[in-house]
């Protein structure tokens, strides 16, 4: 897990990383599967590539959603041009259908992005209702002064989409702003649409000015009393721009950095917008400034209009490559940061969210626990601050609790998710290893034990059954010995027995011995690998060190390596070798060495003296190690260390 | 367990416990025995506890016992030894094995070779080979089966980090004659000293291997083990 691709900028985002495409470090089956499991793993989190999303096949439903568009912006764009009375026909026929269009593709990402979310949904329903604007711009006069009021909803809309933006839920702050609007609206704009002659749409490139027809709604003709309802209308608009602008302020201002990173293009689009409207409307109403489009307040008022729905695609074009560019963070933390600790530091820091904690799924008690192993309550009516991810199999296996913020970037928490899972899975990949490979070594002891356990039980029973019934056989006939004349036939027949008795037990000793030498139980390696040298025909130096007593099975490792480099020295050493073996202590570490002076033998080269992955085999499953270097004419030196724990 | 037959109390001079797990060596030893008048077997025990028990009922004057028996079938008979030693050293102990492992007969000697002696059991049925051991024992004095010997003679080995270490060479001479069992007088004679040199010699090397207590045959035999266990060198024969 040492390289790891940076996220690069096609699609490959999670691609695998190339060092587990070499099987060069796995040789054995099982590795392989591990690394084909890694690899599967890291498919899970390939689902979850952000910037694949836009390459996904458009489902019927947003076929269906962007053939209405296309009609809707088509029919708008026709009706104002069939009207005619727009200040710019041309001009607004095209912003409109524009605008209905940027909305609908603004909002079918939304719902890609988040399909849970009503919010996508709502954004294209803006854009679908957004044509009916073309009403104010057509002549017949109740459907022109409908079409006109159609701003009113409209603009409620428009505060809606801001300030509930991105749970589509408005909070009490958004709830009271609205509110004020609606009032705004009750005691101006409602009651001067009742008394102007005449009505207009805001739009500078729709204004009808002189073209307008006549407003059919209108009860009363009173100017005086029309200007001060505008007036108090433009006042409120003022104030309530203002309102929302200062909300927007203060959430920007306390959200966290990943929420502002989502918040700011929808913020700084609206706000721009929300500072136009009144500037314009005031401007216009209260101090006759020119309302066309070429006018500054105008033109201005255009551009942050048509701006507007870009705010909602660009927050998630910038979601993603936030996402993308945590998780190229993340990844090059965690590849250096292996514990679950560092894991946990890397998702608060990506998260930015110093809080966040991991919540790690005990599938047999079936509750969460966090790195300490405590337990962690979710709360499974409120997943606003905690998100579950789920392995393969479906079951939980980690949750992260993070601020409630984040509940509103998805892209964010699923990538992070992922990576997590993918760490903490590759982390538990290699304890698993370490696991079998301890497992394996244990058996591999537990082996070596049996077959010393073995040993000695068979030299046990030839102990008692066969050696002691020659032994009271010998004592018999020696017994019948002294019954018989001397130097009769019979006493000549006995002694061929007797010395034939001799050369059984001598016999049975030896393999009694080789089977299992009493003396390396009873008395350790120093004793044994004494007496086993006197065994040998061949000179043995000994410098053996008192080691004491060591566990039965590094004690058992230890000496049938020392005899079967004895032994090797001994068959095939030549006639004048001489052999020094030695014992000795260093810190932890029992050393032993079988050199000779033989003729030696060319390692790797058949024929190699037997018994030398015997001896590799012995201490390799005590998880010591043996060296065995030789050169014809050079002798052969056996050096063996086992690590012998305190 | 089974005492043998009893004898005629005038004759009999050393009164024995043997201990042997094995029933059949167990037999055999116990008509090797019954041909001894000098001998009565009081009591046949085969495991240590047994034999630590008959010992304190009968006191007898030698104990033979094999090397190897329950309870945990590895040296109970050299451990009755040093037990014995401690408690009742003027009682004899003739341990008999089918170790040829010099280690066992130098452990048995450990802490002193006075009326101790290794025999291999299937020599035992060898005309007074058990009984020579038996008064050997009795008086005071040491064997060792000359197979356990032959073993060291014939052995190539040579140690290191031996006690010997620390004799000078001359001293090292003087031991290689005690170990080709010669006297005092023909040590001095092989190696141009006079007899009282040796003598001082020989007392320094029993000082040096540790050997202070013991009668001067027990620590001949010791320190000659020693000797061959350590070097190696070839000698005709130690035993006594």
């Amino acid at each position: 897990m040492t390289s790891r691709t940076p996220v690069p900028e096609d699609s490959t985002v999670l691609d695998e990383p190339a060092a587990l495409d070499e099987p060069v470090a796995f040789d054995a089956v099982p590795w392989t599967v591990s690394a084909r499991e890694l690899r599967a793993d890291h498919e899970v989190g390939s689902q979850l590539r952000p910037l694949r999303l836009a390459a996904r096949r458009p489902t019927a439903s947003e076929l269906t959603i962007v053939v209405a568009a296309v009609a809707a912006a088509a029919a708008a764009a026709a009706v104002v041009l069939a009207g005619g009375i727009a200040a710019s026909p041309d001009g607004f026929a095209f912003i409109l259908a524009l605008y209905i269009l940027v909305c609908v593709v603004a909002g079918l990402a939304w719902r890609r992005a988040r399909p849970w979310s009503p919010y996508g949904l709502a954004l294209v329903a803006y854009g679908l209702a957004v044509s009916l604007y073309a009403l104010g711009t057509t002549t017949q006069p109740l459907v022109h002064s409908l079409g006109v009021l159609l701003q009113i909803p409209g603009a409620f809309f428009v505060f809606w989409l801001v300030l509930s933006f991105p749970s589509a839920r408005l909070d009490s702050a958004g709830r009271a702003v609205i509110a004020l609007a609606g009032a705004v609206l009750l005691v101006g704009c409602l009651p001067a649409v009742f008394l102007v002659d005449s009505l207009s749409p805001t739009q500078p490139l729709a204004r009808c000015a002189a073209r307008c027809p006549a407003n059919p709604l209108q009860i009363g003709d009173s100017e005086s009393l029309a200007r001060l309802f505008g007036h108090v209308d433009a006042v409120g608009h003022a104030v309530v721009y203002g309102l929302i602008l200062t909300l927007l302020a203060v959430r920007f201002a306390r959200a966290s950095r990943p929420r502002r990173r989502l918040l700011g293009p929808v913020y700084l689009f609206a706000a721009l917008l929300f500072v136009s409207m009144p500037v314009y409307q005031v401007g216009v109403n209260l101090f006759g400034a020119s309302p066309v489009a070429s006018s500054p307040a105008g033109f201005a008022l255009t551009a942050t209009t048509i701006l507007f729905p870009f705010g909602f695609i660009a927050a998630i074009v910038f979601a993603y490559a936030y996402v993308g560019a945590a998780l190229a963070s993340m990844v090059r933390e965690i590849g250096v940061s292996a514990s679950v600790t560092g894991v946990e530091r890397v998702v608060r820091q990506v998260l930015d969210d110093p809080k966040a904690q991991l919540a790690f799924w005990l599938p047999r008690s079936r509750r969460y626990v966090d790195r300490h192993g405590r337990g962690v309550v979710l709360d499974e009516e409120d997943t606003s601050t905690w998100r579950s991810f789920e392995g393969d199999d479906g079951e939980p296996m980690l949750a992260i609790v993070h601020d409630a913020a984040l509940d509103e970037d998805p892209e964010l928490m699923d990538a992070v998710g992922a990576e997590t899972m993918l760490a903490l899975e590759n982390r538990r990949l290699q304890e698993d290893l370490l696991d079998s490979i301890t497992a394996l070594r244990a058996s591999r002891k537990r082996l070596v034990a049996v077959a010393a356990a073995e040993r000695r039980k068979i030299e046990r029973d030839l102990h008692d059954s066969a050696q002691q019934l020659l032994i009271a056989i010998r004592i018999q006939l020696e017994l019948a010995r002294g019954e018989v004349g001397p130097a009769s036939k019979l006493e000549r027949q006995l002694d061929r027995i007797a010395a034939d008795l001799d050369r059984a037990l001598d016999e049975l000793r030896s393999v009694a011995h080789g089977i299992y030498p009493p003396l390396l139980a009873e008395e350790g390696l120093a004793a044994a690998l004494t007496e086993a040298a006197r065994r040998v025909s061949v000179p043995v130096e000994l410098e053996l060190e008192d080691v004491g007593r060591l566990p039965e099975e590094i004690e058992t490792a230890v000496y049938y390596c020392c005899l079967e480099a004895l032994q090797n020295a001994t068959k095939h050493g030549g006639s004048d070798v001489v052999v020094t073996m030695r014992l000795w202590w260093e810190p932890h570490l029992l050393r032993f060495s079988v050199s000779d002076d033989g003729v030696g033998f060319v390692p790797g080269q058949s024929p190699e003296p037997t018994g030398l992955t015997n001896m590799l085999d012995r201490i390799g499953a005590i998880g010591g190690r043996v060296s065995i270097r030789s050169a014809p004419g050079r002798g052969t030196d056996v050096d063996g260390a086992v690590t012998v724990s305190p | 367990m089974s005492t043998a037959e009893p004898k005629n109390a005038q004759t009999v001079r050393y009164r024995i416990v043997v201990a042997e797990d094995a029933y059949l060596v167990r037999e055999g030893i116990r008509q090797v025995l019954a041909q001894e008048d000098e001998v009565e077997v009081v009591e046949f025990c085969s495991d240590l506890s047994s034999l630590l028990q008959a010992v304190d009922r009968h006191e007898p004057d030698v104990v033979v016992t094999d090397i190897r028996m329950p309870p945990s079938n590895t040296d109970e008979g050299i451990r009755a030894a040093a037990s014995l030693r401690a408690s009742r050293p003027e009682m004899g102990v003739v341990v008999i094995s089918q170790y040829v492992s010099p280690h066992y007969a130098i452990k048995l000697f450990e802490d002193g070779s006075a009326r101790r002696a290794y025999l291999l059991k299937e020599h035992i049925g060898h005309r007074n080979h058990l009984m020579g051991a038996i008064r050997e024992v009795a008086s005071g004095g040491s064997v060792v089966d000359p197979a356990v010997v032959e073993v060291l003679v014939e052995s190539r080995t040579r140690a290191k980090n031996s006690p010997l270490a620390h004799l000078t060479p001359r001293e090292r001479e003087v031991l290689a004659g005690v170990a080709e069992g010669k006297s005092n007088a023909a040590i001095a004679k092989s190696l141009f000293l006079t007899k009282r040199a040796v003598e001082k010699n020989i007392n320094s090397i029993f000082a040096k291997l540790d050997l202070a207590d013991d009668t001067d045959v027990s620590r001949r035999v010791v320190a000659s083990l020693m000797f061959l266990a350590e070097t190696g060198v070839p000698v005709q024969s130690v035993s006594s």
